[in-house]
């Protein structure tokens, strides 16, 4: 009986401690909120802020939109059709996540303005064309990238739960007569409201924080504000206080999440999770559900690959190879290192979520995807002061050690690392949750019933069934902070690069030429990655 | 199995209860830790400057930067530390570094901002008679706190084919009914148009500066959207007439890969604006040493490096900015443009101006 209360402790504390280290950084910028509003506040306020407010509410709800049905459509044939070239679409339809949507802005603006590919050709044939039909930077161009290049979220998520749970309940509906149709609007859709809704929310968080591609397109949204106060004016107790207000409208955004998810009971049933059955579709239809798969994947993928591999040909050689070795290692072992640590804690806390009853611990950890709302720069800057807050008062300690300087773990990786940590947190726990939820309770109360202590049930029953949710886990993380450049931008140590600040160096310099070389190693690790994470997934149900 | 568990959690909890120590004195006894290093560090820093390294805080991304860095560590045996970031956060991370920082030397692509690091108190004067003497007066901080290392003129860029130059004359005649539709010009978040119009600001006085965006805005061919280069392009599609841009990117596109970027930059011309009246608009790329530099030596010596006569050369091929030097001879696609006169104001007034030029932007509606 000792002993397993000291198991308990150790999960709870571990836990406890892990959450409130992630939100520590947060809280300077929600104590920004009951900063006073000065003139710069008042300026926004008058001029700007509500057309800014506005423009963000149709990015974020139209990609929002937009991803849900992409996602779901392409999630529901996959899991429940038989067609053409399914096994490979499967997978590959996660592959849009590889390209960092900055990238895939300047990628599609590069294949259809003036000097792009579409005009020069149709100039060459001799056609006159209108030029703004190819405009791409407005609002409706952000969310065609904002949409392409996010809605993977939405279908991993929804694919992966219809095609290991859902087999029973679809059969039922088959069986009782309902038609594809009937069944997609009675059944699966309700039953995979979790799911859906965990996607669009990971779109909607990320086309918050974004802002790389608004900016180049011109378009100006919150963010545009946050960093008009910083950069512009000067005043980032402004723009901190803009961005405590984000985060108080994504707490609004995840309480009505919780409202919606509602009273839910979804884990298996039995032990056996049985795939669901195929449909073979024929003809027309199964032309039609190729062609779509197809479509989507193209322009998430193929095309803007394409013109990244014309311009790495054009380009070739201005830039030497041989630095690109060390940029590959540099972001594979960041990103691998912060994947790692980022589920190792998922784990922990997701296992003290389901332990403890109560509604505290199942909301704290949810706070914790709180950073991610924020754009990057200014976590980062809630990072640098927290770390540098650290190392004085480690100075003493350092002192012991000989080391004669103030700032240790600020100009290490380590601070790089924590941050990237403290940003995708909820990105890994989001998987890692739906893994525990998917298990349920009943395997572990039976394995206790049998006597078996906490940490063995954890490590022989719970931990080879979270498998799945965990690789899954992982991958999302590693491609993001592959892909990721704020927090990179600000916190590296000194000589540091990675693929993704060199391509933004490029890009940011109008060079997108250039940058296509280390886009494209981005996209081809985060690609391996997808496909070695697939490979894996298949063997589960043996 | 149960050991490794044990032991993973202790490791977990022993760095993250450090963290948490760490964080929470951070937010409530900040001031007196900064106060109490601040006595020990200054005296540190005074002495220890014969090391052989340099840290760089810089906002340039260009490859050219990285050669020249390479050329003063062989030819000093200093080494050059580097990170790379944008002006203003890295800004930030030297204010709340504060005299801990290890940043020597904080390089930037516009004098804007320079004025910004000066005015918050991060940077130190310093002075060298090779630098006086490879930077003009009008291209240093009047306090000797950063010096101008590169030049670069905002210019109106024409279509060759139905615009004259004799057609243009200034910034401001680009607001007269003639250019209604036909004038481009990036978002006013971009700080080149800040420093534009922190410019006229200084020149003109607020009140005609807003006149100005305002008049620019009702010319405007399309609402504000892309880079320079991409004014360039939609100058080629027929969108608009002229455009505002830097002389460099125009560069950039003469010497592209891509044969279509040359075209567009092969139909443009050149206008050097206002030049019977207040000068065209300059800005310049520029560095300051630290003021909590533990190797202000190195420093010094960076900038002499960066400012004579064969890096301003290489800046000027590689990147087709305008030297600083007057000793260099600017390259031939430079000279083609041909002389220009310029603003004849302080660099400094770009940085004052700042925040005012935002508000105006926003008030006049430049997205």
């Amino acid at each position: 009986m000792q002993r397993k209360l000291a198991n308990v402790n150790a999960w709870t504390v571990s836990a406890t401690v892990i959450m409130i280290l992630l939100f520590l950084p947060n809280l300077t910028i929600v104590m920004g909120i009951f900063t006073p509003t000065n003139e710069n506040w008042a300026h926004m306020k008058e001029f700007v802020l509500g057309s800014f407010i506005k423009t963000s509410l149709i990015l974020v709800s139209t990609t929002a939109t937009l991803t849900i049905i992409i996602g779901l459509s392409l999630a529901w044939l996959i899991a429940q059709y038989q067609f053409p070239l399914r096994g490979f679409l499967k997978w590959a339809l996660i592959l849009p996540l590889s390209i960092p949507p900055f990238i895939g802005a300047y990628t599609y603006h590069g294949i259809v303005n003036y000097t792009g590919v579409i005009q020069t050709t149709l100039r060459r044939l001799g056609i006159e064309v209108n030029h703004s039909f190819f405009d791409i930077m407005n609002l409706g161009g952000a969310i065609f990238i904002y949409t392409l290049f996010l809605y993977p979220y939405v279908y991993t998520i929804t694919r992966i739960f219809l095609s290991q749970q859902s087999a029973s309940l679809i059969e039922s509906a088959r069986m009782l007569g309902k038609g594809p149709w009937g069944t997609f609007f009675q059944v699966v859709i309700p039953i995979s409201r979790v799911a859906i809704i965990g996607g669009a929310s990971l779109v909607v968080l990320e086309v918050l924080n974004d802002y790389g591609v608004v900016k180049y397109y011109g378009i100006q949204t919150f963010t545009t504000a946050i960093f008009q106060t910083w950069f512009g004016l000067g005043d980032i107790e402004s723009s901190i206080k803009l961005a405590a207000s984000l985060m108080g409208f994504v707490i609004l955004i995840l309480m009505i999440e919780k409202l919606l998810r509602g009273r839910r009971q979804y884990s298996y049933s039995t032990t056996k999770v049985r795939p669901l059955p195929l449909i073979s579709l024929k003809g027309w239809k199964a032309r039609i559900a190729t062609g779509y798969g197809l479509t989507i994947l193209s322009l998430g993928f193929f095309i803007p690959i394409a013109q990244l591999v014309d311009w790495t040909i054009l380009t070739f050689g201005t830039i030497p190879i041989s630095q690109y070795l060390s940029y590959v290692s540099n972001s594979i072992m960041v990103a691998g290192l912060s994947a790692t640590f980022i589920i190792l804690f998922a784990v922990i806390v997701g296992n003290f979520s389901r332990l403890v009853y109560g509604k505290t611990a199942k909301l704290l950890p949810k706070l914790s995807i709180l950073g991610y709302s924020i754009p990057g720069a200014v976590i980062a800057v809630a990072v640098v002061t927290a770390f540098i807050g650290l190392d004085r008062f480690l100075g003493p300690l350092y002192q012991f050690l000989g080391i004669n300087t103030t700032l240790v773990l600020s100009v290490s990786l380590i601070m790089l690392i924590s941050a990237y940590i403290i940003r995708f947190f909820a990105i890994g726990y989001n998987a890692i949750e739906s893994g525990y939820d998917k298990i349920g309770t009943d395997f572990r109360d039976a394995s206790r019933l049998l006597g078996v202590g906490l940490t063995k049930t954890f490590f022989k029953v719970d931990l080879p069934m979270l498998k799945g949710a965990i690789i899954s886990g992982f991958i999302l993380v590693f491609i993001d902070v592959l892909k990721e450049i704020p927090l990179t931008l600000i916190l590296r140590p000194f000589n540091f690069d990675t693929l993704s600040t060199k391509a933004f160096q490029y890009a940011s310099d109008e060079k997108i030429m250039e940058a296509s070389q280390a886009s494209l190693l981005i996209v081809a690790i985060s690609a391996l990655a997808i496909v070695i994470f697939y490979k894996f997934l298949e063997k589960e149900p043996n | 199995m149960k050991k490794a568990i044990y032991l993973v959690l202790a490791f977990v909890l022993l760095v993250l209860s450090a963290c948490g120590n760490g964080t929470t004195t951070n937010t409530t006894s900040n001031n007196e830790t900064t106060k109490s290093t601040e006595t020990t560090e200054t005296t540190e820093t005074t002495e220890t400057t014969d090391s052989k390294e340099i840290n760089l805080y810089t906002a340039r991304h260009y490859d050219v930067d990285d050669t020249l860095y390479a050329k003063f560590e062989e030819e000093t045996g200093i080494k050059v530390n580097v990170i790379k970031g944008e002006a203003d956060e890295l800004l930030e991370r030297i204010k709340r570094e504060g005299d801990a920082t290890e940043a020597d030397l904080f390089l930037t692509a516009d004098a804007g901002r320079l004025f910004r690091a000066k005015d918050e108190g991060l940077l130190q004067a310093v002075s060298s008679d090779l630098l006086d003497e490879q930077v003009p007066a009008n291209f240093q901080d009047k306090d000797q706190m950063w010096y101008g290392l590169t030049k670069r003129a905002r210019v109106i860029v024409y279509n060759k084919e139905n615009v004259k130059p004799e057609d243009l004359s200034t910034y401001e005649a680009l607001t007269e009914e003639e250019w209604k539709g036909r004038v481009l010009i990036r978002s006013g978040e971009n700080v080149y148009n800040q420093s534009l119009l922190a410019s006229f600001i200084e020149i003109n006085g607020e009140e005609q500066a807003k006149e100005w965006a305002a008049g620019i805005v009702s010319n405007l061919a399309r609402d504000p959207e892309g880079g320079d280069r991409d004014q360039a392009k939609a100058i080629a599609a027929g969108i608009g007439d002229v455009a505002i841009m830097n002389t460099y990117y125009l560069g950039q596109m003469l010497n592209s890969e891509d044969a279509e970027e040359v075209k567009v930059a092969e139909g443009l011309g050149v206008f050097f604006p206002n030049q019977e009246t207040t000068g065209t608009h300059v800005n310049v790329s520029g560095a300051g040493v630290v003021k909590a530099s533990k190797n202000k030596d190195n420093a010094i010596k960076l900038l002499e490096f960066l400012s004579a006569p064969e890096s301003q050369t290489t800046f000027a091929e590689a990147n087709y900015e305008y030297p600083v030097n007057d000793s260099v001879e600017s390259t031939e696609l430079l000279q083609s443009w041909g002389e220009f006169k310029e603003q004849n104001i302080s660099l400094s007034a770009l940085g004052d101006n700042n925040a005012k030029s935002i508000l105006i932007f926003n008030e006049v509606g430049w997205k």
